[in-house]
């Protein structure tokens, strides 16, 4: 009898979880769903309500996949990542929930954030539609070797982009390039300096800004590096740039944070001890990375509220967001990690250095960049007129006159 | 027929080919030559698949085998239901691979032996179904497979194809090549029924033609990407070319896991391959029907 | 006849067959509707609707991920402008120009060389057959890393090769002038990027056109080389009597493959120029520009209207093709 009881109690109560059981769906990409499934399990001790079910794709296909479900209306996942490549895509455009409405009310949590990260993620009209997990603080790796064999101090290098043309040129009697593609500088200038309230590729009123002077400065100087022979030509993500990393054939690399974490364990771990991080050449405050949460429209309204749990544990919490720096190198958007003993750490492989509270320092003074409609648009433009310009050598001016034009052409409707 | 008449030759020339052993020398050095050039890559990946992450990225890169396979397939096995991927990419392309061949050879048999109303109209339609651009169709494929309820499943991606263009055509265009008309009335003064003329007259003459597009077909369907990746959103339900894609990060790839995935996949179709040109050889060295 | 009958004829005057006979020639006259009856059933389940969906999705504007009830009716502005759409033009010319770089070459090396496996050799002809079909399965991921370690810059095996090919003693005279040139730049500078594509292309396909045609020649009744042979042709006349004319139908079928394959080349331009199309768009074919346009850029509509014109390029070059070669590459043998 008791043994029935017991059954039929634990039926019960099993059948009563079963009935307030929600199941959520989380779209990742890789790496992302590393961090997840490690604390997944302190999400399910809060909420034990709520079971996630995690579906990781390819960084692409993740994103393209994502296009497709919010065209149809269904299909996508219930709270869904997206990294800052693609935010401009999701933000400005819809398919994602404003996050700033009731239930959410998100925007008490804007001075959690660092501004820019806060800014990706909100509409020039003040909707915020995703919340940013983790950003990449833009810094200068230089090899400690080359910069000894020249004499020059780190100070000097990045006191002004003429200063790291010269250094560049100094490198040159050394047979050592100073970068590995002159467009990467190109693509850090762009982004610094813009104008409070307007976007990097357009004014706040819209106005494409292709030719402006802040783009023809960065094409210009990029133009200078790749004429003198300063770079080796070499595009990122290749065997050869790996390898000039190995061999130290280039001096310095402007790049996010996390780049360090991927020469240390991959990409040339052979080189520890020999690197150093700084601020930018001329102050250059960009960031180069990060990612976001946001809920589609298609969300069922029942899980909005688990859903909101989710992406509230994932981005709001800082022992989450430190967890995710510790095992995939994840810069935390939040400013009160920093003050994590895990910042004071020497870093072994950029010779003892205390790398991670530059960064810190970096991430809280970067400005924040309005997000736009025709940003993904207007990359490739540039991007496409910079390799006029560098490769094909194509007159500054005229490339990037034709490339406002382009720009305007396609914003028209 | 035109025929050159020309004096015999000598003797010495290989009987059944009519080449001298100098051409034959060269003939085969060229042979082997260009079958490096497509062998390499291949290799390659196999090879590459034995490496970590940071060896397969040094240059110059590694050109022979290294240690790491085994530790490349364990990482595979722990990030993906890997033999279970591997089943569904079979079943599905299986299936599309007896679907298709059986109604793309009955309708290859209807096209080349038949005169019907508007043949020649319904032909340039099968044809121009091809020259429709597939990408932006993605859309309302989606919406039919939800519409039909199919999300999920394996049916969603082999049904839609069964009955393909491409292997009407090739069908079409082997049964007009090697098939004689008469054969068709010898049979149905015989009795037998229309489709017994393509069941037991037409598929055995054809079938080096259908070896052809079996293989192809499987190897198609096997590396189809697009389609799964849309319909399905299960990992247990992934096929290969999905599975193996969600080890591609954001910016790290776990490349020798991913490699000794893909040279792991890739055998299957090895093996469908020398099945199938099996058939085809066979076909060549025996000749066929005559005219 | 099974059921003969002596009643009185039917007042209809109908002929008097038998169910049997009846059904025969039901059957003899629908049979080919039939046979190809599942193409069409199938066509009108999952094809129609896609056709119709871009048909009208090309006149509205739309970006998708808005949702479906977001479109918006443009007439036909996205046609208009893409007429003067300077990256619409520029890919246009890029895919006709890879398309028949790596068209034309892989018919001329596949057809002789099959030809060659069929006739030409004894031994070997399986393994080798099996080497030039590898590229076509060989996985796009490693066809990826593969390539851009070839066409490298500064380690490339191919620029290492003309690097020693240009100062070795034996082969400067030949290669010398190139030295200045070296290291191409081959993935980076726009001249270099559709050779590049086109090579790969020809690459990973000629052993696929091998396989059609070692097909068509198993066809070929051996008794025809035989009495090529009595009457004396050396290999190469047996070459070109017996086998081309025969192999016509397999030809054709190739090269409208070929062609309708090509003008939609997507894979390898993409694999090749990281997605971007390279400098100046060199490398950027139109299905390229047609996926970006949609998925990237989400200009579903312009993404559309760029699908029926590519559509249209492809219906005109087949139409051409068909009127030129049609009549002998449709014949059957009689």
């Amino acid at each position: 009898m008791k043994k029935i009881l017991a059954l039929a109690l634990a039926a019960s109560l099993l059948a009563g979880a079963a009935l307030a059981q929600t199941t959520l769906t989380l779209g990742l990409f890789e790496p992302l769903n590393e961090h997840v499934e490690l604390v997944l399990p302190q999400f399910n001790a809060l909420h034990p309500d709520v079971t996630v079910e995690i579906r990781t794709l390819g960084f692409g296909d993740h994103h393209d996949l994502l296009v497709t479900n919010l065209a149809t209306g269904s299909g996508a996942a219930d709270v869904v990542a997206i990294e800052i490549g693609y935010i401009a895509r999701f933000v400005a455009e819809g398919g994602l929930r404003d996050l700033s409405e009731a239930p959410f009310e998100a925007d008490r949590f804007a001075d959690d954030f660092v501004d820019y990260a806060w800014a990706q993620g909100r509409t020039a009209d003040g909707r915020q539609i995703a919340m940013p997990t983790d950003i990449a603080p833009g810094t200068l790796y230089y090899r400690r070797d080359h910069l000894e064999a020249s004499g020059w101090t780190i100070d000097q290098v990045i006191e002004s982009m003429d200063s790291f043309l010269d250094y560049g040129r100094e490198l040159l009697g050394h047979g050592v390039f100073l970068v590995a593609d002159a467009g990467s500088i190109a693509e850090g200038l762009i982004r610094s300096n813009v104008p409070a309230g307007d976007g990097i590729y357009f004014a706040a009123d819209g106005t494409p800004q292709l030719n402006s002077e802040r783009f023809l400065e960065a094409a210009r100087i990029a133009q200078i590096v790749r004429e003198e022979g300063m770079d080796a030509q070499i595009g990122a993500w290749s065997n050869e740039w790996y390898e000039a990393f190995r061999q130290g054939t280039t001096a310095v690399e402007i790049s996010g944070a996390w780049l360090g974490g991927h020469l240390q364990t991959w990409m040339a771990p052979e080189t520890s001890g020999l690197w150093g991080a700084s601020n930018t050449p001329g102050e250059m405050l960009v960031s180069w990375g990060g990612s976001f949460y946001g809920i589609p429209t298609q969300t069922d309204e029942a899980k909005l509220d688990a859903a909101w749990d989710l992406v509230l544990f994932l981005t709001t919490n800082p022992e989450i967001q430190l967890k995710a720096f510790r095992t995939i190198n994840a810069f935390p958007a939040m400013p009160v990690t920093y003050d994590d003993p895990m910042f004071e750490e020497e870093l072994e492989f950029l010779a003892g250095q205390q790398a991670r509270m530059l960064w810190a320092d970096i991430a809280n003074r970067i400005p924040g960049v309005a997000t736009f409609p025709g940003d993904m648009i207007a990359e490739e433009i540039f991007g496409s007129a910079m390799g006029e310009i560098l490769n094909e050598g194509r007159d500054v001016q005229a490339a990037l006159d034709e490339a406002q034009m382009l720009i305007q052409r396609r914003i028209r409707r | 027929m035109r025929m050159t008449a020309s004096t015999p030759r000598t003797a010495r020339r290989n009987e059944r080919t009519g080449r001298s052993p100098v051409g034959q020398f060269f003939l085969y050095l060229g042979l082997i030559a260009l079958a490096l050039l497509t062998l390499f890559p291949f290799y390659w990946m196999f090879v590459l698949s034995s490496h970590s992450q940071s060896t397969i990225f040094s240059a110059p890169p590694p050109l022979w085998f290294g240690e790491f396979l085994e530790r490349n397939y364990n990482a595979l096995l722990a990030r993906l239901p890997f033999l279970r991927n591997i089943w569904n990419s079979f079943y599905i392309a299986l299936m599309a691979t007896i679907t298709t061949m059986f109604f793309a050879s009955l309708a290859g048999f209807a096209f080349a032996m038949y005169d019907f109303r508007f043949k020649r109209f319904l032909f340039a339609f099968v044809i121009g179904s091809l020259m429709i651009p597939p990408l932006l169709g993605i859309i309302p494929y989606y919406l039919i497979i939800q519409f039909l309820g199919w999300l999920d499943t394996p049916r969603a991606i082999w049904v839609p194809g069964m009955a393909g263009a491409f292997g009407i055509f090739l069908m079409r265009q082997y049964v007009a090549s090697s098939m004689p008309r008469e054969l068709m009335d010898a049979g149905r003064i015989d009795g037998a029924s229309e489709f017994r003329l393509y069941w037991n007259i037409a598929l055995p003459i054809i079938r080096p033609g259908l070896a052809t597009l079996g293989m192809l077909t499987f190897i198609g369907q096997w590396n189809n990407f697009l389609g799964p990746l849309v319909v399905l959103n299960s990992r247990e339900n992934y096929t290969i070319p999905v599975a193996l894609r969600t080890l591609q990060g954001q910016i790290q790839t776990d490349w020798g896991a991913v490699l000794t995935g893909t040279s792991l996949a890739v055998l299957p179709l090895l093996i469908i391959f020398v099945f199938a040109s099996k058939q085809v050889i066979e076909g060549l060295v025996a000749g066929s029907v005559k005219g | 006849m099974a059921r003969t009958t002596t009643s009185p004829p039917p007042p209809v005057s109908l002929p008097r067959i038998s169910w049997s006979t009846r059904f025969d020639k039901l059957q003899r006259r629908f049979a080919p509707f039939v046979f190809i009856s599942p193409f069409f059933i199938l066509f009108a389940i999952f094809g129609l609707f896609p056709i119709v969906f871009s048909m009208y999705l090309s006149l509205q504007e739309w970006n998708p991920i808005q949702g479906l009830g977001t479109m918006r009716y443009i007439g036909l502005e996205n046609y208009t402008w893409l007429m003067g759409d300077p990256w619409f033009w520029r890919s246009i010319t890029n895919t006709l120009w890879i398309a028949f770089a790596s068209g034309i070459p892989q018919h001329l090396v596949a057809i002789p060389l099959a030809f060659a496996l069929s006739r030409g050799i004894q031994s070997f002809r399986h393994p080798l057959t099996a080497a030039y079909f590898l590229p076509y399965i060989t996985s796009a991921v490693a066809i990826a890393l593969v390539f851009q370690t070839i066409f490298g810059t500064q380690f490339g095996i191919l620029n290492q090769t003309l690097q020693y090919l240009a100062t070795a003693p034996w082969s400067a005279w030949l290669f010398g002038g190139l030295a200045d040139s070296l290291p191409v730049n081959w993935l980076g500078r726009a001249p270099n990027i559709k050779p590049a594509i086109s090579l790969l292309v020809w690459w990973q396909f000629f052993g696929f056109n091998v396989v059609l045609y070692a097909a068509g020649l198993a066809t070929i009744p051996k008794d025809y080389y035989e009495a090529a042979q009595i009457d004396g042709a050396s290999g190469r006349q047996s070459f070109f009597h017996i086998p081309l004319p025969l192999l016509r139908p397999m030809i054709f079928f190739a090269v409208t493959f070929t062609i309708i394959g090509n003008l939609q080349l997507f894979d390898q331009p993409f694999i090749l120029t990281d997605g971007t199309g390279g400098t100046s768009q060199a490398g950027m074919t139109v299905a390229m520009y047609l996926y970006r346009t949609g998925f990237e850029w989400l200009e579903m509509g312009t993404a559309a209207a760029i699908s029926w014109l590519l559509f249209l390029l492809i219906g005109t070059l087949t139409v051409i093709h068909f009127y030129f070669f049609g009549r002998s590459g449709l014949e059957t043998r009689d």
